[in-house]
């Protein structure tokens, strides 16, 4: 960049370009008006006006060969009757287009930096709390007290960046945590801060990613949601309750609450790591009417319909993907499909948005070369995105969203004068020769570039008589050529020199009857014009002219812009990965023929019947039935059906982390709001017959979080997979993993680490919710002057989730292993009052079995499983027959994506073990998971009135050579072994054109975002505890301009 | 229960409340005759209602209307299916025995190059893993040090014995070694960049090669009499350069596996791929090579997104298409239990079933070079079967009556089966 001074100017006075006011610090324009003055007084004339300019006022508006006046670090005025005022400065702006200052609404300049976790994972002693200071919150990722103008310094390096992309403005705060204080929106001029702020407070930044909190909760994504959640909540509380007394004392001063009370009318910047956290964070902010935009990812094309409904509008990181590496041979193997059509399809998010009238901004945020931003707006364009919605990405839209709308963003009179001025259009092939913060210029390329390369037509000067005229052309960039010509014939000069706007050459013109060498040097004179002289070989000067005949780039540059609209190869499927469906399945009334029905309820195998299946639910069940009009028929001669497979503990289509393990009791989190529609399991898991999966929180504490039943309607989006009519749910935990035992040296210290303190912390649990209960009915029963007086209960999410279970509205699953726990916490519970209502994996329920039966709980468990742990060595696989035996309704879960697939032949082991007869084994995977959910009066069965939720199947249900061939939900098939056959190969050749394309599109194909895709999320288990903010830092924090820490950690810089 | 009473007829029987006091089983006293059965050879076929009689542990006639010697004890086993006794692959049985319990754990040595590490050391017969393993038809096991390079030998055991000595089938077996990985780890765990993991696969191939050629030198110069210290590890090795054990690669990815094929050609060792994840995709290569593939996902899930469901499950079918030597393991230890139901599996996804049985019995037997005398049922091989009530493949089917190691009758209670019969004790008190 140069930033022309005073000083240099002086030195410059010659330069035909940047003739500019600029001043440094407080000696210029924007000069605040409470700073003693030091020396004399600096009044630099500030009028400036641009002639003959194209003026972008806004998008959509353009105004050709007009006259914008500013002064003192505004516009003053647009004149049409292009003439400037008296005494100003005058830009010739003749072909020049001029736009407002851009706006980057989420960045980090001139705040300090987040810190470097110092979270290390395991090998270091647990943090559980936070350093208390100034009120601060209890979380140390909650930063919502602080103020970011408080620190805010102009940083002249870090605005190089952004003035270069043409960005006059910022909305900045430190980029840390989940509340992340508020922002405030500043000018990117070198001046004093009191200056550079245009709204000191703007809106609260946040994320749900913890940042450099080195405490241990949140470690999921469903803990960030929650502690978000109870956080909005006490904002609501304290409101109401500051500055009163409460039962337990007065109420304390909180500065982070304090601070977010204005939150529904000042709104959430919120970064969202991808669309799923997008639509996540929408729904947990909507509980609490604070308005979001959303910080995205690139990703939102493949959720557009979801992404629309919640009305948010949204700040692009302009930046798409580098392509997949595939120079080696089967470098493929490593390269999903979803990643070769995000590369295809992530340059047209942008247009995808803006066709669904959906408002966003641009961000500098995120990309990692900070040249290659234009390149991707101009990609965008290429892909669709017209050139007004990105001039409204980084205008308009941009300054609403910071808070600037009244004062940048269009030029308008009494608006800031921030301005980009380019050279052409800046959405095809522009270039961006100045921008201009408050009124002062920071120029990067001359205004009139002296550009000799070009074909002239030399006159003034012959060699011979003959002639009239010579052809001069020059070209080369470095290092330029020049050649002389006339007719066929042509001669190459030498020595060709240029210097500031002089172009030197000498040339012998013998062959032109010439008398030896001639010396020339030309100087731009105007547009398309040279003028100069020629020393010739007889020492006579003669003044010569030339004329431009041709540009030298013409060809090239028409290319660029004709430019077509890319075809896309790859599809675009929901989810958008291998296997995804174009289009939810069509609900279909069907008429099923002659099959062998398991019904799993009393009516135990039927032979050559018929099922009925109408609006989704079993209509009727017979033999020889007659078609109803209008009805599919199936013929499934030769197939058994079974009722869809339950699997009670289930962890597939689960986001960021499957444990919150950090404190002993999290009862507030929610499975529920990870759900990750785009597993590849809820597809795999459906060609093995299952329907539904209770998805489970882990059980590396003892109460963990709520659960989630899910119907895999492959396909549909989070909310659309939940089965909802599942009564509420949660997971418990016993033994091994609550107390730590297989967690390494430092994790000692957290209660409990004994069976014993495992029973005694549940017991506290529900005394605590008990006395809960009791002081909001307490609260309640105060008169309205007492009330008044009185601060009430704070709401307490976790020990609200415990009253629903002391109140039996929330089942307990409770993962659990050896018979002295579960006896234990059966004691427990019933002190408290209520039943445990199922234990899962319970090994050795078999000893306890009777006590079980009498308690009233069920038992879900694994089908064989020993040994892996000491808690499991008594573990056997006649555990399930002994339980069934004794009146314990046991059911067979996977816990494991691979046996969610083929729970059929895990049920058969209780044939194969124990003698189990093959309808209690089928009802251990359909009807008494159903009972378990208490969903039963829905599925478990073929019964009529319950949903259509069928698996047709080749073979014996429970035999090891079963071959699932279709699956169904309410009466919509989600699986069908023939299609996804086809499917098969459809998918191969559409991988086969992308990497192709990849291939084909060489170095171009490798510029971009290494780190741009998401990989599917990863295996979840039950004991899973690590920290997904530790691992997934780096997405959060490869903000800005640094590079090279794809994978480390992202806060060193 | 049947068995108890035939082992009380034999005289054999201990009861054991402990699965460690299962005694094994005594040598082969007289002829006995099997009779009636559904004797599975895998060699000769299936033969229906037929009889099959071994004397002094070794099979004598496989048939019908057999000459009985005197004294033969018949054994009615009709409607029932006999097979060669199950050989499980890749496992490491009696070296583990409880994973969070390290004190238990046997199977990992110090560094990445521990040729000289043999498994049977480390065997312990008293596992009360080993019975449950047996309840389900498997008589042997190819006991498999861990390891990230070069992991040692593995020895074939057998399942019933008082001590590894005389655990010992074949020992050691095979020297193994885990190929470098290949292609990139993407989960969210590696922190590496693709150019950071690409280097130190790289490395690891270097090395890897290093130490091949080291031993290969250090072979020759004891050959030649040039080398006279012993080192255990390249004294290891030699056996490789001698011919006297077999090279098992274990390598999943395709191009881990197109790696060790390369490898090999300067090398011509006896190979095998264990692991063999993406053998479906190069069947036809591994076929011409002649290379043999213990295949140990069965149960797989398919290794990327992209891939269809059941890539793994019919896997079998497409390397038996293809002409390729295969087996089929249950990489593991407890689990490997379920070695049967994953040739099974196989079944459904379209492997013959013949090929399947085989591929749990002659298939392992030929890879470790037993096949004359295990994997089979002929005249002249070991007495060494099962008799299932039904199909030994299908949970519903399988229900191991007898089994039979060297002739010697095998008592098949367990940890489990015992811990079964004492909690019904409870009910039957109540």
């Amino acid at each position: 960049m140069r930033k022309t001074t005073v000083q240099s100017l002086l030195l410059a006075g010659s330069s035909l370009f940047a003739f500019s006011v600029a001043a440094t610090g407080a000696a210029g324009v924007g000069q605040d008006q409470t700073t003693p003055v030091q020396g004399l007084h600096h009044h630099n004339p500030s009028l400036v006006a641009f002639t003959n300019a194209t003026l972008v006022t806004e998008p959509g508006t353009q105004i050709e060969n007009a006259t914008l006046v500013i002064e003192n670090g505004k516009i003053r005025s647009i004149e049409r009757n292009n003439r400037a005022p008296a005494g100003a400065r005058v830009v010739d702006a003749t072909g020049y287009t001029i736009y407002p200052g851009f706006i980057d609404p989420f960045s980090n300049y001139g705040v300090e930096q987040p810190a470097r976790s110092t979270n290390r994972g395991r090998s270091a002693p647990p943090v559980y709390s936070n350093q208390r200071e100034g009120g601060n919150a209890a979380n140390a990722a909650i930063h919502a007290q602080r103020d970011w103008y408080e620190t805010f310094k102009p940083d002249a390096s870090a605005a190089k960046s952004y003035l270069q992309q043409g960005f006059t403005t910022v909305q900045s705060a430190r980029l840390d945590g989940i509340f992340r204080g508020r922002a405030t929106t500043v000018s990117l001029a070198d001046t004093l801060p009191n200056t550079a702020i245009y709204q000191a407070q703007t809106r609260h930044f946040g994320s749900f990613d913890k940042g450099s909190s080195p405490q241990q909760y949140p470690s999921s994504l469903m803990g960030s949601i929650a502690l978000v959640r109870q956080t909005l909540a006490d904002v609501a509380w304290y409101q109401e309750a500051a500055g009163k007394v409460a039962s337990n004392g007065q109420v304390e001063f909180n500065a982070a609450l304090a601070a977010l009370q204005n939150l529904q009318s000042t709104g959430m910047i919120f970064h969202a790591s991808n669309e799923q956290n997008l639509l996540r964070a929408q729904q947990l902010f909507q509980e609490f009417s604070v308005p979001v935009t959303f910080v995205g990812s690139g990703y939102e094309y493949v959720r557009l319909d979801d992404v629309k409904a919640t009305g948010a509008k949204l700040i692009l990181p302009m930046t798409f993907p580098a392509a997949p590496a595939l120079d080696e041979q089967f470098a493929e193997l490593d390269v999903s499909l979803a990643h070769l059509r995000h590369w295809e399809r992530a340059p047209g998010n942008p247009a995808a948005l803006a066709q669904a009238n959906i408002d966003f901004a641009f961000t500098l945020n995120g990309v990692d070369k900070p040249q290659e931003f234009w390149t991707n707006v101009r990609t965008a364009v290429t892909h669709g995105l017209s050139k007004d919605r990105a001039l409204a990405a980084l205008t308009t839209t941009a300054a609403e969203i910071a808070g600037v709308a009244d004062q940048s963003g269009k030029i308008a009179s009494g608006f800031r004068a921030d301005l980009v001025v380019s050279r052409g259009d800046l959405f095809s092939d522009g270039e961006i020769v100045s921008v201009w913060t408050q009124g002062q210029e920071h120029s990067f390329k001359p205004m009139h570039p002296v550009d000799f390369k070009g074909t002239w037509t030399l006159t003034g000067f012959v060699p011979n008589a003959e002639m009239q005229e010579f052809t001069v052309k020059v070209n080369g960039n470095s290092r330029l050529q020049v050649e002389l010509s006339h007719g066929e014939q042509s001669v190459r000069a030498s020595r060709v020199a240029q210097d500031d706007d002089q172009l030197r050459f000498t040339v012998n013109l013998e062959a032109f009857g010439g008398q030896g060498v001639y010396r020339f040097a030309l100087r731009h004179l105007a547009l398309g014009r040279l003028g100069g002289s020629v020393q010739t070989a007889d020492n006579q000067v003669m003044t010569v002219t030339a004329e431009r005949t041709e540009e030298a780039n013409s060809a090239a540059r028409e290319n660029g812009e004709t430019a077509a609209k890319p075809e896309y190869v790859s599809q675009l499927t929901f989810p958008n990965i291998a296997f995804g469906q174009a289009a939810l399945p069509q609900q279909q009334n069907l008429h099923i023929r002659n099959a062998t029905v398991w019904t799993a309820d009393d009516q135990g195998v039927l032979e050559n019947t018929d099922i009925i299946v109408r609006n989704g639910l079993i209509h009727r069940i017979g033999q020889n039935l007659s078609t109803p009009r209008g009805y599919d028929v199936i013929d499934a001669t030769g197939l058994h059906i079974t009722p869809g497979i339950i699997d009670e503990h289930s962890h597939i289509a689960i986001a960021q982390g499957v444990n919150e393990g950090t404190e002993a009791i999290t009862a507030e989190v929610r499975i529920g709001d990870v759900v990750n529609p785009d597993d590849i399991h809820i597809y795999r898991s459906l060609a093995g017959g299952t329907t539904i999966a209770h998805l489970l929180h882990g059980s590396a504490n003892p109460i963990g979080g709520q659960g989630q039943a899910i119907k895999l309607r492959w396909g549909a989006n989070a909310e659309g997979l939940k089965f909802k009519e599942t009564p509420p749910t949660i997971k418990m935990a016993l033994g091994e993993n609550v107390k730590q035992s297989n967690w390494g040296e430092h994790y000692t210290v957290r209660y409990p680490q004994t069976r014993m303190g495992v029973a005694k912390i549940i017991q506290d649990g529900f005394q605590q919710a008990r006395e809960y209960a009791e002081q909001h009915r307490a609260y309640e029963r105060l008169s309205r002057a007492e009330k008044r007086r009185t601060a009430p209960p704070r709401r307490d999410y976790r020990m609200e989730t415990l009253l629903q279970i002391l109140e039996s509205e929330r089942h307990t699953h409770v993962h659990s292993y050896v018979a002295s726990e579960v006896l234990a916490l059966m004691d427990v519970v019933e002190q408290q009052g209520f039943r445990i209502h199922t234990f899962t994996h319970i090994l050795e329920g078999y000893k306890v079995a009777k006590e079980i039966a009498e308690h009233g709980a069920r038992a879900s468990s694994f089908a064989d499983w020993w040994a892996f742990k000491i808690e499991a060595f008594d573990a056997i696989p006649q555990n399930a027959c002994l339980m069934m035996e004794q009146g314990v309704h046991t059911s067979i879960n996977s816990d494991s994506n691979d046996l969610q697939r083929r729970l059929n032949t895990e049920a058969a082991k209780s044939v194969r073990y124990c003698g189990m007869s093959e309808n209690d084994a089928l009802k251990m995977i359909t009807l008494h998971p159903a009972e378990q959910l208490e969903i039963a009066e829905y599925v478990g069965s073929i019964t009529v009135g319950k949903h259509a939720d069928l698996v047709f199947w080749n073979h014996h249900p429970l035999s090891a050579y079963a071959q699932v061939q279709q699956t169904w939900i309410e009466g919509r098939k989600y699986f069908d072994r023939e299609r996804d056959q086809q499917l098969r190969a459809e998918l191969a050749a559409e991988r086969t054109a992308l990497i192709q394309k990849v291939l084909g599109a060489g170095e171009e194909a490798q510029r971009g975002h290494r780190n741009g895709y998401r990989e599917q999320q990863p295996t979840w288990h039950c004991e899973d505890h690590y920290d997904v903010w530790n691992d997934w830092y780096h997405e959060e924090h490869a903000h800005g301009h640094s590079h090279g820490h794809q994978h480390g950690f992202g806060g060193a810089h | 229960m049947k068995l108890k009473s035939f082992l009380f007829s034999l005289g054999l029987v201990a009861f054991a409340s402990q699965a460690h006091n299962v005694v094994p089983g005594a040598p082969q006293a007289g002829p006995i005759l099997l009779q009636g059965g559904t004797v599975h050879t895998v060699t000769q076929g299936r033969l229906e209602n037929a009889d099959l009689l071994f004397v002094d542990g070794k099979i004598v006639a496989v048939g019908q209307n057999l000459e009985l010697p005197a004294g033969t004890t018949v054994i009615d086993v009709s409607g029932q299916q006999v097979y060669p006794g199950l050989i499980a692959l890749d496992t490491t049985l009696g070296i583990i025995e409880i994973p969070a319990i390290r004190a238990t754990v046997d199977t990992n040595e110090v560094g990445n190059f521990t040729p000289e590490v043999m498994a049977h050391h480390a065997f312990n017969s008293d596992s009360e893993i080993i019975p449950t393993i047996r309840y389900n038809g498997v008589t042997h096991a190819q006991v498999v040090p861990q390891g990230p390079l070069v992991r040692g030998q593995s020895s074939l055991m057998k399942l019933d014995s008082w001590n590894w000595r005389d655990a010992i089938e074949v020992s050691p077996n095979g020297m193994h070694v885990t190929w470098p990985r290949v292609g990139l780890n993407n989960s969210p765990w590696e922190r590496r960049s693709p150019e950071q993991q690409r280097q130190a696969q790289q490395e690891q191939r270097e090395q890897l090669k290093t130490l091949f050629e080291t031993a290969k030198v250090y072979h020759q110069a004891r050959e030649s009499g040039a080398q006279q210290r012993v080192d255990q590890r390249w004294e290891a090795m030699r056996s490789l350069f001698k011919g006297e054990q077999k090279l098992f690669v274990h390598a999943d990815d395709r191009r881990q596996i197109e790696q060790v094929l390369a490898f090999n050609e300067a090398y011509g060792f006896e190979l095998v791929i264990v692991g063999g994840r993406d053998s479906w995709m190069i069947a036809d290569q591994l076929a011409a090579a002649d290379i043999p593939v213990i295949f140990g996902a069965a149960y797989g899930l398919p290794a990327r997104v992209d891939e269809a469901y059941d890539t793994a499950f019919s896997t079998p079918k497409v390397l038996a298409a293809a002409g390729v030597d295969f087996a089929i393991a249950y990489p593991g230890f407890w689990d490997v239990r379920n070695l049967a139901f994953a040739a099974g599996n196989a079944v459904a996804y379209g492997l013959d079933y013949d090929q399947a049985v085989a591929a749990v019995t002659y298939g392992p037997a030929k890879i470790l070079g037993v096949e004359d005398r295990l994997g089979s049922l002929e005249a002249g091989k070991q007495a060494t079967l099962i008799v299932s009530k039904g199909d030994v493949l299908d949970h519903l089917g399988q229900d191991i009556q007898y089994m039979f190691i060297d002739g010697r009758l095998v008592d098949l209670s367990n940890r489990h089966w015992q811990l079964y019969q004492k909690y019904q004790e409870r009910i039957n008190a109540e």
